[in-house]
C-alpha cells in the first residue's frame, strides 16, 4: 500500500483512511472549533489561523491519529497542495479592511495568500523541505500523481498531498501521504482509494 | 542537462529597460521617491512615474492589460525580443505576481459599491490573466502558461520551475520571470506590518528601519541545448543552481538563525557543484526591514564563515518589486557577469553589530565575475536562492 | 483602572484570537510577550490596531509598542495617560 493514511473533513465528519471516525454536531458555531476540541490539542497558533490553514491542520491532526509523522527526517516530504478558490476569504477581508474600514489588520493581509498554509503545516511539522499551493480548477488526480512523480525521482521519501477549499459555498478537506517505494506509483492503486 | 539564457528585460523605477536600469545602477541613482498620490502618503516608493496609457503607447503593446501585466509585457518583450516562434522549439512562460490586475479592481470597485456597476476591468483580477496578457503580447498565448504567487519569491520559483520543466522534456525554451506593480492591497497590507521606512532604506545598516514598496518586472529566457541548435541563439549565461528551502519558523518573519535560507544557499551551492568560494557577488533579498537583513547576514556568515563575498541589495534602487524581485535581480546579476561589474548598495553607513558585514558601497568594474548568487525569500518561509554563471 | 484593565483583557482576547484563554488567565503584570501567552510580531501589530480602534490611540512605529505592550498594567496607564 503506497498511500499511508488519508483524512477527509467538512463540516459534518471526519473521515480517516475511509473510516467515519467523528460526525460533527453543527451545533457550535465554529464546526473546526469543535474538532479542534475534539481532538484535545494544544497549539493556541490554531485559533489564529485564517479558516483555509484551520482546516488543513485539523487534517494534518487526523492524518497524526494513525501516523507517526516524526518518523520522517525534516526535508524528506514535499507538501504538493492545491485549492480553486485560493485565499479567497482573507483576501475580501484584507480588502475590506483598506477600502471600508481603513483599519488594516495584519493578521488578515498575512493570510492573503495560499502558501502560508503549507508554511503553517512546515512549523508545525518541522519540515524544511519545499512546499508548493496550486490553483485548479477542480481536485484532480492525475495532476497530483505528475507531482507526486517529479517529488519521488528527485528522492524524495513521501508526499503530502492536499485539497482544501474554503469558499462561502463550501469547506473541505482532502489530505493523503504517499510514499515512495523504488520511484514508482501505482496509479491504479490511488484511483481505486479515491473511488 | 545545461540550462542557457539567452534573453532578458527589465523595466523598474530606474529605467524602461536594461540599458537603463544599468546606467542607473552605474549612476548610484535610486528610483525611490515620494509621490503625490494620496495612497502612499508621506511614504516612498519606486514608482514608474508613466501612466498605463503612456506605457502601452511607448511600447506598442497591442494588448489590454492591467498594469501588473502591462509592465510584465514591456519586461518580457524585452527579453524575447530577437527570438522567433518555432512549433520545434516548445516554448513556454511561467510569470510570478503578488497581486495581478488588483490595480485595475481597486479603480473600479468603489463604482461596484456604490452604483452596482460590473466593470469589464475585473476580467484583468486573477493572478492568471497577468500571464496570459503578457503571453498574448509576445504571441504564446496558446503555449504553456503558468502563474507563481508566492510573494517576494515569486520570481525566483519562477525561473526555477522553468528550468525544472526543462530539465524533464516538457519545453524546450520557456520565458520566466515577474511582474508587480504598485497597489493600495500591498501598501496597506505592507504598512500593518509597519515595515516601511518613511526615509530611503538602508539594507544592511544596523540603522536599518525598513522597506520602501517598488514596482517592475524582470524576465529571462531559458533554452535548452536542442533549442538553441534550432533556435541558433548565442548564449548569454547558464542557470546552474537552484533551490528552494522553508523555513518553518513563522508565516511571514525569518528564524533569527537564518535557517532556510542557508537551506536554499547550500543547496543551490550543491546543485550548481560550485564551493562557497567560487561565489563572486550575491545579489541580496536586502529588504533592509530589521528582520529579514540580519537573518540573512547570519546565513551569510553560515554559508561562506570569514569569506563573504561581494555582496548588496539593489532593492536601495529599485525598492521591493515583491513577485518582480527575483526577476529584475536575475537581470541585475546577468549583467555583472557580462560586464564585469558589482553594484553598490545605497544609504548604508554602520555593520550589524551582530554580524559586521559591510556591502558593496561604490559601482566597480574591471571584476572577474564567474558566478552570482540571487536569493528571494518570500511570506510562509519559503527561501529560494538561483546561481546565474558565466559561459567560460 | 481596575475596569479599564478587565475590559482591555476582554479585548486582547478576542483581537488576538487567544481563544484558549479566558480574561481570568491573563494575570495584570504578567508579560504579553514572552513563552507564557505564546504572542509574537504579528500580535504586537495588532495591539496597535486595538489602540487605534478603541481608544483612538495612534502609534507610528512598532519599537515604541515595546513597553507600552509589556502588560495588562502598563497597557493600561498608556491609555490613562494619553485619552482625550
Amino acid at each position: 500500500m503506497s498511500i499511508v493514511t488519508s483524512c477527509k473533513l467538512n463540516a459534518s465528519s471526519l473521515i480517516i483512511n475511509n473510516q467515519l471516525i467523528h460526525t460533527i454536531s453543527g451545533d457550535t458555531i465554529d464546526w473546526k472549533r469543535e474538532l479542534y476540541n475534539f481532538y484535545s490539542k494544544d497549539y493556541p497558533k490554531f485559533h489564529k489561523m485564517d479558516p483555509l490553514a484551520k482546516m488543513a491542520f485539523l487534517g494534518i491532526l487526523g492524518i497524526e491519529k494513525t501516523t507517526d509523522l516524526s518518523v520522517y527526517d525534516d526535508n524528506e516530504v514535499s507538501m504538493i497542495f492545491a485549492n480553486k478558490t485560493s485565499s479567497y476569504k482573507s483576501d475580501s477581508n484584507h480588502f475590506e479592511n483598506y477600502t471600508k474600514k481603513n483599519l488594516i489588520s495584519p493578521s488578515d493581509f498575512v493570510y492573503t495568500l495560499p502558501n502560508i498554509l503549507t508554511g503553517e503545516l512546515a512549523i508545525y511539522l518541522k519540515w524544511y523541505g519545499e512546499n508548493c499551493f496550486y490553483i485548479l480548477e477542480k481536485f484532480d488526480l492525475d495532476f497530483y500523481i505528475e507531482q507526486i512523480e517529479i517529488a519521488f525521482s528527485k528522492g524524495k521519501k513521501a508526499c503530502l498531498c492536499g485539497w482544501v477549499e474554503s469558499s462561502d459555498k463550501s469547506e473541505d478537506l482532502i489530505i493523503f501521504i504517499i510514499e515512495n517505494q523504488n520511484n514508482k506509483i501505482n496509479k491504479e492503486e490511488i484511483y481505486s482509494y479515491f473511488k | 542537462m545545461q540550462i542557457f539564457i539567452t534573453g532578458y528585460g527589465v523595466i523598474s523605477s530606474i529605467g524602461l529597460n536594461s540599458v537603463e536600469n544599468f546606467q542607473s545602477l552605474k549612476e548610484m541613482k535610486t528610483g525611490i521617491d515620494n509621490t503625490s498620490d494620496p495612497i502612499f502618503g508621506n511614504y516612498k516608493v519606486g514608482r514608474i512615474n508613466y501612466s498605463n496609457e503612456e506605457l502601452s503607447s511607448k511600447f506598442n503593446l497591442k494588448t489590454f492589460g492591467s498594469r501588473t501585466a502591462i509592465l510584465g509585457m514591456i519586461a518580457a518583450k524585452e527579453a524575447f525580443e530577437g527570438h522567433v516562434l518555432n512549433s520545434d522549439i516548445r516554448t513556454g512562460l511561467i510569470s510570478g505576481t503578488s497581486v495581478g490586475g488588483m490595480d485595475l479592481t481597486e479603480k473600479v470597485f468603489a463604482e461596484l459599491i456604490e452604483n452596482g456597476v460590473v466593470s469589464n476591468a475585473f476580467n484583468h483580477h486573477a493572478s492568471g490573466m497577468s500571464s496570459l496578457e503578457i503571453a498574448k503580447e509576445l504571441g504564446l498565448e496558446n503555449t504553456f502558461i503558468n502563474t507563481i504567487s508566492t510573494a517576494c519569491s515569486s520570481a525566483a520559483n519562477a525561473i526555477m520551475q522553468g528550468a525544472r520543466l526543462i530539465q524533464n522534456n516538457v519545453l524546450d525554451r520557456v520565458i520566466v520571470g515577474g511582474t508587480d506593480s504598485l497597489t493600495q492591497f500591498t501598501f496597506s497590507g505592507f504598512r500593518s506590518l509597519m515595515i516601511f521606512d518613511e526615509e530611503w532604506c538602508k539594507p544592511f545598516d544596523a540603522n536599518r528601519n525598513g522597506l520602501n514598496l517598488g514596482e517592475g518586472a524582470g524576465y529571462i529566457v531559458l533554452e535548452s541545448e536542442k533549442s538553441l541548435e534550432i533556435s541558433k541563439k548565442e548564449p548569454i549565461a547558464k542557470l546552474t543552481g537552484w533551490n528552494s528551502s522553508s523555513d518553518a519558523y513563522h508565516q511571514t518573519a525569518s528564524s533569527p538563525e537564518g535557517y532556510g535560507a542557508v537551506l536554499s544557499m547550500e543547496g543551490a551551492l550543491k546543485m550548481a557543484k560550485l564551493a562557497p568560494n567560487q561565489i563572486d557577488y550575491i545579489n541580496a533579498h536586502g529588504t533592509s526591514t530589521p528582520n529579514n537583513d540580519l537573518s540573512e547576514s547570519v546565513a551569510f556568515k553560515k554559508v561562506f564563515i570569514d569569506n563573504v563575498p561581494v555582496f548588496s541589495s539593489t532593492k536601495s534602487y529599485t525598492g521591493h518589486t515583491l513577485a518582480a524581485s527575483g526577476g529584475i535581480e536575475a537581470v541585475f546579476a546577468i549583467n555583472s557577469i557580462l560586464n564585469g561589474v558589482v553594484y553598490p548598495n545605497l544609504n548604508f553607513t554602520t555593520e550589524i553589530i551582530e554580524t559586521k558585514l559591510t556591502p558593496q558601497l561604490k559601482f566597480e568594474e574591471g571584476h572577474e565575475i564567474q558566478n552570482v548568487l540571487s536569493n528571494s525569500f518570500g511570506f510562509g518561509g519559503n527561501n529560494s536562492t538561483i546561481i546565474i554563471s558565466s559561459l567560460k | 483602572m481596575s475596569e479599564l484593565k478587565e475590559t482591555l483583557k476582554a479585548q486582547i482576547i478576542e483581537q488576538l484570537n487567544l481563544e484558549n484563554l479566558t480574561v481570568a488567565d491573563i494575570k495584570d503584570d504578567q508579560p504579553l510577550f514572552g513563552d507564557e501567552l505564546g504572542l509574537d510580531s504579528i500580535d504586537a501589530l495588532e495591539f496597535i490596531v486595538l489602540l487605534e480602534q478603541n481608544y483612538g490611540l495612534k502609534i507610528s512605529n512598532p519599537s515604541e509598542g515595546k513597553d507600552i505592550f509589556h502588560s495588562v498594567n502598563t497597557l493600561a496607564a498608556f491609555i490613562e495617560k494619553n485619552k482625550n
